[in-house]
């Protein structure tokens, strides 16, 4: 597993959610993420992994078990990027990637800087007094994702961001993310239901499964740190791909059989 | 092009509407239709030309009482949506009430104002504001609902306080809702007027337009008294225009109601 030295980002130890309804969303979840890794949770629809980034995220509280994070200022440490981009309507790309340094009350001067270098960073410098209808999905989703770096988070938490998007833009910002991550070496955790997605952008795979949600696989991706688009064309990416699909179903008919 | 296209959008209704006053001119002039009891718009239009002032004057009157209690509605219809919002139990409890004064006939409620109020103008402005307020209240508390889910959860992530979600997500996410309740409640706040003035019974010179339009047509004046009804009816149009301009003016860059795709 990749980085073991590093030291933990997060750490939940038996973490269990269920739902007033009576839905148990998660059942003993052990996941360690450590500081600057990117980490993939792959698994179907309803394993519950978008109710884990958000119990990663402190946004709900876990049933059992605890949650513990890095550091104790946690309100500017951790950005968060939705399926669909949440942008304010009423607010220009500027004005949104501003609001968490808005929210933390920071001096005018240290926000103008710092906005317009998080959306220089996802290709937007010409757009920032754009409104977000003026804006195409993917450029939406990048506004998203300077928002969520623009406090240099501790944590970068991503529930399925490129779900919505069409192929073409949504290799073209699994590229630029790749590009980001390995620039400024967030640590990520990312949600998504595409194996290839997942192995093209992470060190690791964490694979779970529904009814109840919980953690089957648990893999490292074998691929070199420093990777582009080229990547996806070659024969490693396609074993790497089939490898994972291959545990991927080992641990599901594993699970049916027990 | 865009001129053009506005322009042919008016023709329709301004011809349709010249047709009707000239068939209604010519009727009463056939027909030899006595004034006191329908007279001909010539005669309306006449009736404007010799007293405009007059009337202009007590058009003033009755604007400023619509519009200090559409401000007043606009103000507290707000205050009161945002205290609602704050818990669902003060809603539960006080909304029916607020129901209540909606559903409650300004008529029935005016003897009572007029008894335990003695200044005309405030008398008129409380029923006025009775009139208007519930649209913003209903409308503006349904915006403050309405606020998306996930920009909600991101406040919470960035630890926002109270006052930060209120003022950055709640209010301009309630701020289509309330413009929406505001243009309803111009044209409330006119009725509000007209119909408290006419109860109420004002007169001198600070009597407004609907109170002339009572004494026009108590002395069988028609032709005054649909003058009056010509210009209220156009303040009334007036003040929609107007909430309607400022509703696209503050939207204009977000909001799909104020879509400007179509112009540019």
């Amino acid at each position: 597993m990749s980085g073991e030295d590093a030291p933990p980002a997060v750490a939940l130890r038996a973490v269990s959610k269920t739902f007033p309804n009576g839905t148990t969303a998660l059942s003993s979840i052990d996941l360690t993420i450590s500081a600057g890794s990117f980490t993939s949770l792959v698994g179907p629809s309803g394993c519950g992994k978008s109710t884990l980034l958000r119990v990663i995220a402190g946004l709900i509280p876990p049933t059992a078990g605890t949650v513990a994070w890095s550091k104790a200022a946690r309100s500017l440490s951790m950005g968060f990027v939705f399926q669909d981009a949440t942008l304010m309507p009423w607010a220009t790309a500027a004005e949104n990637v501003a609001l968490p340094l808005r929210l933390a009350n920071l001096p005018e001067s240290d926000i103008t800087a710092r906005v317009s270098e998080a959306l220089e960073r996802v290709g937007l410098a010409d757009f920032t007094q754009a409104y977000p209808r003026e804006l195409s999905g993917g450029m939406k989703m990048r506004v998203s994702i300077a928002r969520a770096t623009v406090t240099g988070p501790e944590l970068l938490l991503m529930d399925e961001p490129f779900a919505a998007l069409d192929e073409f833009t949504r290799f073209k910002l699994n590229e630029d993310l790749l590009a980001l991550w390995q620039r400024n070496r967030w640590t990520v955790a990312f949600v998504t239901h595409s194996i290839r997605e997942a192995v093209f952008l992470s060190e690791r795979v964490v694979v779970m499964s529904p009814h109840p949600g919980r953690i089957v696989a648990d893999l490292a991706v074998a691929l070199p740190g420093q990777r582009d688009a080229a990547l996806r064309l070659g024969h490693a990416f396609a074993d790497e791909c089939a490898r994972v699909t291959q545990s991927l179903g080992d641990a599901f008919s594993q699970r049916a059989a027990s | 092009m865009n001129g053009l296209k506005k322009l042919s959008r008016a023709i329709l209704p301004l011809m349709f509407g010249i047709a009707v006053l000239g068939v209604w001119e010519v009727l009463v002039r056939v027909y030899d239709v006595p004034p006191y009891v329908l007279p001909g718009p010539s005669a309306i239009v006449l009736a404007l030309w010799q007293s405009g002032g007059e009337l202009l004057q007590a058009l003033l009157v009755t604007l400023e009482v619509t519009i200090a209690a559409l401000v007043l509605a606009a103000i507290t219809g707000a205050g009161i949506a945002f205290l609602l919002a704050q818990s669902k139990l003060a809603e539960k409890t006080l909304f029916p009430y607020a129901v209540f004064l909606q559903v409650t006939p300004i008529v029935t409620i005016a003897p009572f104002i007029i008894i335990w109020v003695d200044n005309t103008y405030i008398v008129l402005l409380i029923l006025a504001w009775i009139a208007a307020v519930f649209p913003i209240i209903s409308n503006t508390l349904l915006g403050l609902k309405s606020a998306d889910a996930n920009l909600r959860e991101l406040f919470r992530l960035y630890g926002a306080s109270r006052g930060q979600t209120l003022l950055r997500l709640l209010a301009p996410s309630a701020l289509p809702y309330f413009l929406g309740g505001l243009r309803i409640s111009g044209g409330l706040a006119l009725i509000g007027t007209v119909v408290a003035e006419m109860v109420a019974g004002t007169s001198g010179t600070r009597s407004g337009l609907a109170s002339r339009l009572l004494e026009a047509s108590y002395r069988l004046e028609l032709a005054r008294a649909l003058a009056c009804f010509a210009l209220l009816s156009a303040a009334g149009f007036a003040l929609y225009i107007s909430l309607d301009a400022l509703s696209r003016r503050l939207l204009r860059h977000w909001h799909e109601s104020a879509s400007t795709l179509e112009t540019e």
